[in-house]
């Protein structure tokens, strides 16, 4: 991955046509502009995962596995992370 | 009542009050904002939320506890005030909020459930939101509790 080091106001440019600039920093947030051709999709990553998990989600599952997964959650309440580590530790 | 065909259910009677609104709809589905939750006494826990636009489209989703026990909310201010919630400080789920994980049941690969963005629904107003977590360790493909010893032996 290329890595550019930019400030406040500064931009960079992706080919002839994409800008992206640095707005603002303010502790962890940058604000980012992006200009754009309106024929290439500007999505955050997160946006983009999830609207393809809802795409698979959607699809038609078999009323067995249905069933399946609604008796997985009905035998056995989850366990959390923490307990199962401290678990390990005592036996450790 | 009003009646509407469901995807799984056939043609189902419902309350107009027990409709969720999404003003946004969901990532995806971005036209889609009315959904009727129905639950199953056989397939519980799932809650399907079915939409009343498009018959064929039915997500099938379950309280994120079952998931996670020690699910947090972590959402961003805008998607709070999208539903009516307060801004500035996170609901509390069951109390506040109903708060969902979308599941994905698919064949030859795990169950899955979107912990990264689940649906929050204010109690008081039955508004409806698809919220991205801030928290980055939610995963969109958590996978569901690991299964008991003798279920793996079997």
């Amino acid at each position: 991955m290329l890595v550019m080091q930019r400030r406040e106001g500064e931009s960079i440019l992706i080919g002839d046509s994409v800008e992206i600039r640095i707005l603002s920093i303010h502790g962890s947030r940058v604000k980012v502009g992006i200009a754009a051709p309106r024929s290439i999709p500007v999505l955050a990553r997160e946006v983009q995962m999830v609207r393809a998990e809802n795409l698979a989600a959607a699809a038609l599952p078999s009323n067995a596995a249905m069933a399946m997964v609604a008796s997985l959650f009905r035998q056995r309440p989850p366990e959390t992370g923490p307990q199962t580590s401290n678990l390990s530790d005592k036996t450790a | 009542m009003p009646k509407c065909q469901t995807k799984y259910h056939g043609e189902t009677a419902y309350d107009e009050q027990a409709t969720l609104h999404f003003p946004r709809g969901l990532f995806g589905f971005e036209t889609e904002t009315r959904f009727l939750p129905i639950e199953r006494p056989a397939l519980q826990p799932l809650i399907f939320l079915q939409s009343l636009s498009t018959p064929d489209l039915c997500f099938i989703s379950v309280p994120v506890f079952l998931v996670d026990r020690g699910y947090a909310l972590s959402l961003r201010p805008e998607d709070l005030a999208s539903v009516g919630l307060p801004a500035d400080q996170q609901p509390s789920i069951a109390k506040d909020v109903l708060c969902l994980a979308i599941v994905r049941i698919q064949q030859g690969s795990p169950t899955t459930a979107n912990l990264l963005a689940p649906v929050v629904v204010n109690l008081r107003n039955s508004k409806a939101v698809q919220a991205v977590s801030q928290d980055q360790n939610h995963s969109h493909q958590a996978l569901l509790p690991a299964p008991s010893e003798e279920f793996v032996c079997s």
